[in-house]
This record gives structure tokens, sequence and C-alpha cells, in this order.
């Protein structure tokens, strides 16, 4: 669990003098998950092409770049979500905890086929129990038709029989994590579609954190919020990755700033800089980064 | 480019401007076919409570409480043909339902899309099918299956005097209740699925893949999640199916039996306000007749106006 088999060494900065070949700085700690060559595409349309990401245990990962440069795409692709539509598919390898998930190929998509009812396939991966170990909170919150306990009890229900003191536990906890609980402590019966924007999104992480997963993936979860939602969901991050290892994508390059370790830059599908972010930020390495993050793009 | 396109749009506005009176021909001509509408509507009612107007007058609330149904003695009591139309749309619903929601749920959630698209048009055909044919094949063809295999060998196997004797007992030619629920559940079906499938696609697929990305299995998705987003939508589909088969005429007047006594079992034939309307009409001779009848027509009238209310309420409100 805690020690990768990765064959490259993690230590030294790997700066290539081109501008078309990714600029990496690769982590120095401990990989959770890893994406390598990466390709994806949307039935003939590709979205990416050889994409790589490291993501270091308890750090934030933030991914930045312009819309439609695939950062979404690669969430997608990470808690292998595509597999539900048929036709979207990737290529490469993503290491979580240096076992290959993408070695068996849309399990569900065969499933989606009518094939076969068990979506075990063959090299033992379960997609399902994947995905609870690498969570996802969207850019809009998506509650779920329920109270706020049931919100957060979703996941955790689906894998283990607990009891209700078990879950009273685990609730509030995730609640607690998810800087949530003072605001619904007294309510937790109610309906989670009655809650604020900001609320309902930090129920969106409680939930994602309740069933313990390793890697947390927030897809621009702040872009819907108001300032100060969006300080409190920051600070929550921040004081989620003791525990947790996130990976968030953002338009507001103020935020990767502020909350990141790492910054990986995309643009028309390609990695095209990963840097520690004070790096990436204060001396970016490529033009197109440079003109991204100073505000001069397009 | 755009300040001449601009130039050109104040250039035009006088020129618009200039026709009042083809604005104002446009407006009173909406304004008409509107009020039209809500005057027939209107008129509709008026008529039906000035004709059906001697027979509550005469039998007061008995009509609706009363079982009698006799031309001959002029006495006129409607609750046969009340129960039967409750009793039948009722059934075909409990029927229907489960069936709609399986076929939209597989639709939308487990077909692979190539075929999909082309079910789903296949159902909304089937919703639009004229319902004498859906009667004749009731007529011939499922009523004399039903009696010789179904109705036959539960009276053969059960004492007529023990409790499900007596909820199967009745002539066995296959016209009754139970057929009857039959038809208008196959009637039902497609319509219920057609909406059904609309309600779940309104499921905001981020949702969808937010319960996906738990690990839950798409049976779990779909009943956990799912369903429980459109609830408020489902009592509204259910609701607008009950209202098709309150009305529903032709079929059921072809296959339920048409006698006016109150129904004792449910093989036992009975009747509908519609097809004891469709039945009498032409053979109504005296006034009283002719008034019950209507009235029953504003009976049928008012049950599936608030059944249809109910329903747009409800779908509305899952809008929100
Ligand atoms: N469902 C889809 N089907 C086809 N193409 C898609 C789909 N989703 C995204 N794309 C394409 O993939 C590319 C990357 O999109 P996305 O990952 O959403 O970008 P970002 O999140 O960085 O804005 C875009 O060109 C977009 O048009
Ligand atoms: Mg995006």
């Amino acid at each position: 669990m805690n020690d990768i088999a990765t064959p490259i060494s993690p230590a030294s900065p790997n700066i290539a003098a081109s501008t078309e070949a990714p600029i990496m700085t690769r982590p120095t700690g401990e990989l959770v998950l890893e994406a390598r060559n990466l390709d994806f595409s949307y039935g003939k349309t590709q979205s990416l092409f050889g994409v790589d990401l490291p993501v270091e245990r308890n750090r934030i990962t933030a991914l930045i770049g312009p819309s439609g440069c695939g950062k979404s795409t690669l969430l997608r692709a990470l808690n292998r979500i595509y597999d539900m539509y048929p036709g979207q598919h990737a290529t490469g390898r993503i290491l979580l905890n240096s076992e290959d998930i993408l070695s068996d190929r849309g399990s569900l998509a065969r499933l989606k086929a009518r094939d076969g009812d068990v979506e075990l396939n063959e090299s033992g991966l379960d997609t399902s129990a994947l995905r609870a170990r690498i969570g996802m909170v969207f850019q809009k919150p998506t509650p779920f038709p329920m109270s706020i306990y049931d919100n957060v009890a979703f996941g955790v229900r689906l894998h283990q029989k607990k009891s209700k003191a078990e879950m009273d536990v685990i609730v509030e906890r995730s609640l607690k994590r998810a800087a949530l609980w003072d605001e619904v402590k007294d309510k937790l019966s109610a309906s989670g579609l009655g809650l604020s924007g900001g609320q309902q999104q930090r129920l969106c992480v409680a939930r994602g954190i309740a069933v313990e997963p390793e890697v947390l993936l927030l897809d621009e979860p702040a872009s819907a919020l108001d300032p100060v939602s969006t300080a409190k969901l920051e600070a929550t991050l921040m004081e989620l990755k003791k525990d947790f290892t996130i990976v968030i994508v953002t338009h507001n390059l103020q935020q990767a700033a502020r909350i990141s370790d790492h910054t990986g830059f995309m643009f028309l599908g390609k990695m095209i800089e990963f840097r520690p972010t004070a790096e990436l930020f204060e001396r970016p390495q490529s033009p197109r980064t440079r003109d991204y993050v100073t505000g001069r793009f397009g | 480019m755009s300040t001449a396109a601009i130039d050109t749009r104040t250039e035009d506005r006088p020129a618009r401007a200039q026709s009042p009176l083809g604005e104002t021909i446009f407006r009173t001509l909406c304004f008409s076919a509107a009020t039209l509408l809500m005057a027939a509507l209107a008129g509709v009612v008026v008529s039906l409570i000035i004709g059906g107007w001697p027979a509550f007058q005469k039998f007061g609330f008995g009509f609706i409480t009363s079982t009698a149904w006799n031309p001959v003695t002029e006495d006129y009591g409607a609750a046969g043909p009340i129960v039967g139309t409750i009793v039948t749309s009722i059934l075909a619903l409990i029927i229907a339902l489960p069936l709609a929601l399986g076929v939209s749920v597989f639709l939308v959630e487990f077909c692979p899309k190539r075929i999909a698209r082309p079910i789903a048009i296949a159902v909304e055909l089937l919703a639009g099918i004229p319902s004498i044919v859906y009667g004749m094949w009731g007529l011939f063809v499922l009523a004399p299956w039903f009696a010789t295999h179904i109705q036959l060998p539960i009276m053969m196997d059960f004492d007529s005097h023990s409790l499900i004797g007596r909820i199967f007992s009745g002539v066995p030619n296959g016209a009754n209740i139970f057929t009857a629920s039959l038809i208008l559940a196959i009637m039902i079906l497609p319509y219920m699925a057609a909406v059904f499938r609309e309600l779940l696609l309104t499921v905001p697929s981020q949702v969808r893949e937010a319960a996906y990305g738990l690990g839950s299995t798409a049976f779990e998705v779909v009943a956990k999640v799912m369903l429980p987003y459109v609830s408020k939508g489902t009592v509204g589909v259910i609701m607008l199916g009950l209202g098709r088969a309150l009305g529903e005429t032709m079929a059921v007047t072809f296959i339920i039996g048409n006698s006016h006594g109150f129904p004792h079992s449910l093989f036992d034939s009975g009747s509908t306000i519609a097809s004891t309307i469709a039945n009498e009409f032409a053979e109504a001779t005296s006034d009283m007749h002719t008034s019950a009848l209507i009235a029953l027509g504003l009976v049928l009238f008012v049950l599936t106006f608030a059944v249809l209310a109910v329903a747009r309420a409800l779908l509305a409100g899952n809008k929100n």
C-alpha cells in the first residue's frame, strides 16, 4: 500500500528543452495515483494526448488551463466514470497504488451492452469498488433527493453493513471534516436539496469522503459559489489534505496558487507543464504557461 | 459590418410600426381563438349540468350511491358504472405501472443507445393506436383465450363458496371487469412508459454520475437516486394514466360485458360510465333516461378533471 514500485526515479527535476515535450518536475513524495501516457477519446474525437499526471499523497494537485483543454476529461478518466458511456475510452496507464486500473477496459460498458451481468471482470478489478476509492465532486452540487444524513451515509451503505451507532459516527465525522457539521447538526433529517449552493457542495464533499477514498477529485467545485462559500470550501480542502489526496480542477488561478502543492497546466489535450505550484506560477518555463498564468492568453 | 446591421434594424422599425392594423387583427384573432376554447368548455359544462339536472333533482345523492339502473321503471342509480369505472382504471394502473417503470428504466439506463431511440419511438406510436383496435383484439382474441385458459380452470379448482371462488366467480365468457382492466392496462402502458422516460431523462447526468462515482451499481442508481429524484413526477404520471383509463370508452365497451349491476367479483361482468353512455344513448327514449346519461357524463367529467388537475400540479412541482 505504502510503497510504490514505480520504475521512474521520482527525484530529479526533468525539464525538457523543447516546448512540445511536457515540462515535468515530478513530486518527490509517494505517488498515490498516476496517469502515464494517457490518451482519451469521445468516440472518434480524441481529447487527451499522452497525458502524464503524477499525484502525490496528502497533497493538493491543481489542474489549470483554458476551457476545453481536457481537464474534466482527465478527471473522468481517473475514476473511470466514462465507462458508463459506450464509445468513450482511454488507453495508456493509470496506476492507483501502482495497480493498473486501466488494464481492463470498459467492464461497465460491456455490462451496458448486456453480455454479462457482473461487474467483476477477468482481471479481478471491480469498477464500482474502484470508484469508491476515488471520489468525485462535480462543478454543480449534486445532492441526492434524500436527507442530509442519508446523503452522507449513501456511499457507506453501498459497501458496508454498519450499525446505526457506527453510521452516526461516520456521518458526524464526515460532516465535521467537510466543515458543514455546525450548520446542519440540528437538521440532519432535512432534505439535502434544501441547503444553499455552498452547503450542498460541502455536503457532496462529505458524501465523497465518508467512504474514505484515497483520492478525491474535484471538478471546478467553487465555480458556482459565492466568495464566502468558496473560502470555506478552500479551508475545508486544506484541512482534508491531512487525510486525503486531492486533485482539483479550477479556472481560478489565485485559487490554484493559494491551495495547491503541485499544478499542471494543460492545453489542447496535452499536459504542457507540471511543477510545484510556486515554481509554476513564479517561473513558468513554457511560453504557453507563461501567457496563461500572466493572463495574456488568447 | 456590425454597425451596418444595427443601422438596418433601426431603419426597419418605422416600416414595421406603419402597420398597427395588422398587429391588432393578429392579436384579436389569437384572443378570439383562446376565448372560443374557454367558451366551448364552459358550454359543455353548462349543458351537462342543465341536461343532467332532472336526474340529479329526482334522485339526489342517491344517483351516485344507488345501484339501481332500470330504464323500464325509470329508476337510475349510477353506483355500478361509477364503481366499474374506478375499479377497472385502478386495476389497469396497478398492472401497467410496474411494466411502464420497467420499460422506461430499461430505455434510459440499460438499453444500448443504438436501439433505445427506435424502441422509444415505437412505444410512442403504440400510444397512438385507436382504442377500437384494442377493443376488437380484446373481444376476439383476449376474452376467449382468457375464458378457456384462466377463468374456467380457476372456477373448476375452487369451490364457488370459498373466498377465492367468490372473488373469481362470473360467467366464463371472458368479458368482465378483469379483462377490461387488462385491455386498459395495455392501452395506457405505452403512454405511461413514454412520459416516464421523459421524466427519467430530466435527472441531471452529473447526479447519475455522482451516484455511480460512489460505487453504486446500476440498480442502486435507479432505485435509490433516480426514482426518488422523479418521485413527485411519478405521481403525476400515475394520475395521467388514470385520467386516460377513466375516460376510455370503445375498448372497454367491447369487453366489459355491459351489465348494470354492481360488480360482485373480479370476473363479474360490469360497466363503466363511458361504456354505459356509449351503449344506451342511441336507445334512450325517455327524457329521464337521457338526463341520467348526461348526469353520468358530468360525473365522469368531474372525476377526470380532478385527476388531471392533481396530475398537472404534481408534475409542475417536480420541475423545481
Ligand atoms: N461528452 C463529450 N463528447 C464529445 N466530446 C467531448 C465531451 N466532453 C468533452 N468533450 C470534448 O473534449 C475536450 C475536452 O473537454 P473538457 O475535458 O470538458 O475540457 P475542460 O474541462 O478542460 O474545459 C473538448 O474539446 C470537448 O469538446
Ligand atoms: Mg470542465
